[in-house]
């Protein structure tokens, strides 16, 4: 299951959240710029319902903040939550974990879509260092690579053959 | 160089039957095979070489 990360927060504080999330080991994310409001920040107020004094309160009242999101395996969320929290402790922020049900994409180019590479990773003991790190998987279409985040020991494998397989 | 198997699993659109299934990844130290849970389009790939690092301890 994946999960869609997504990480609100002030526009000072960008740069502190994208590099904890980088860190904790997200492969990308997308930025939208936002304006902010809380109910408490007009606590006791009632905003007149008319369309412009309701977008002139915003102009004027709310908040610049961003929003980063991410798809992430849900496995990894707690530990890329847990570094969001520690590098921005003492900071405004919210955090929203929404599962995904499916993910559907259609690229232009038929050519381009078949001949994707797939990024994997698993973490285990290193067959050179036996660390336990991430070992990071590259496959193609006619060549695949297996390499280890901590030594660097690379293991290198070429296409052999296709199968059509029976449903 | 003892090697465990690796059982992965990569949402994707299959090479094959064009969807977006899961495939089935196998990995052991000599072979990788990468299956499409749906159509069964399997993808073989062999061993070619290894390239390490030097050790500095």
């Amino acid at each position: 299951m994946k999960v869609h990360l997504r990480v609100f927060v002030e526009v000072e504080n960008l740069g502190k959240a994208m590099n904890a999330l980088v860190e904790a080991g997200i492969t990308g994310f997308y930025i939208l710029e936002y304006k902010g409001m809380s109910p408490q920040e007009w606590e006791g107020f009632s905003i007149k319902e008319d369309p412009k004094s309701a977008v002139r309160l915003i102009r004027d009242h709310a908040n610049d903040a961003m929003l980063i999101c991410c798809v992430v395996d849900e496995e990894k969320t707690d530990k890329i939550v847990e570094k969001v929290i520690e590098s921005m402790e003492g900071e405004k922020y919210t955090i929203l974990e929404v599962p995904i049900k499916r993910i559907i994409v259609n690229y232009k180019d038929k050519e381009s879509q078949r001949a994707e590479t797939w990024l994997l990773e698993k973490e285990v003991p290193c067959f050179y260092c036996g660390e336990n790190a991430v070992q990071r998987i590259k496959i193609d279409m006619n060549k695949a690579k297996i390499w280890c985040t901590n030594c660097g020991a690379a293991r290198y494998y070429l296409v052999k053959g296709i199968e059509k397989g029976e449903k | 160089m003892v090697v465990k198997k690796w059982k992965l699993e990569k949402s994707a659109n299959c090479y094959n039957c064009g969807d977006a299934t899961i495939h089935n990844i196998k990995v052991d130290q000599y072979h990788i095979k990468i299956r499409c849970r749906d159509c069964g389009f399997t993808r073989y790939y062999a061993f070619h070489m290894v390239d390490l690092p030097d050790k500095t301890d």
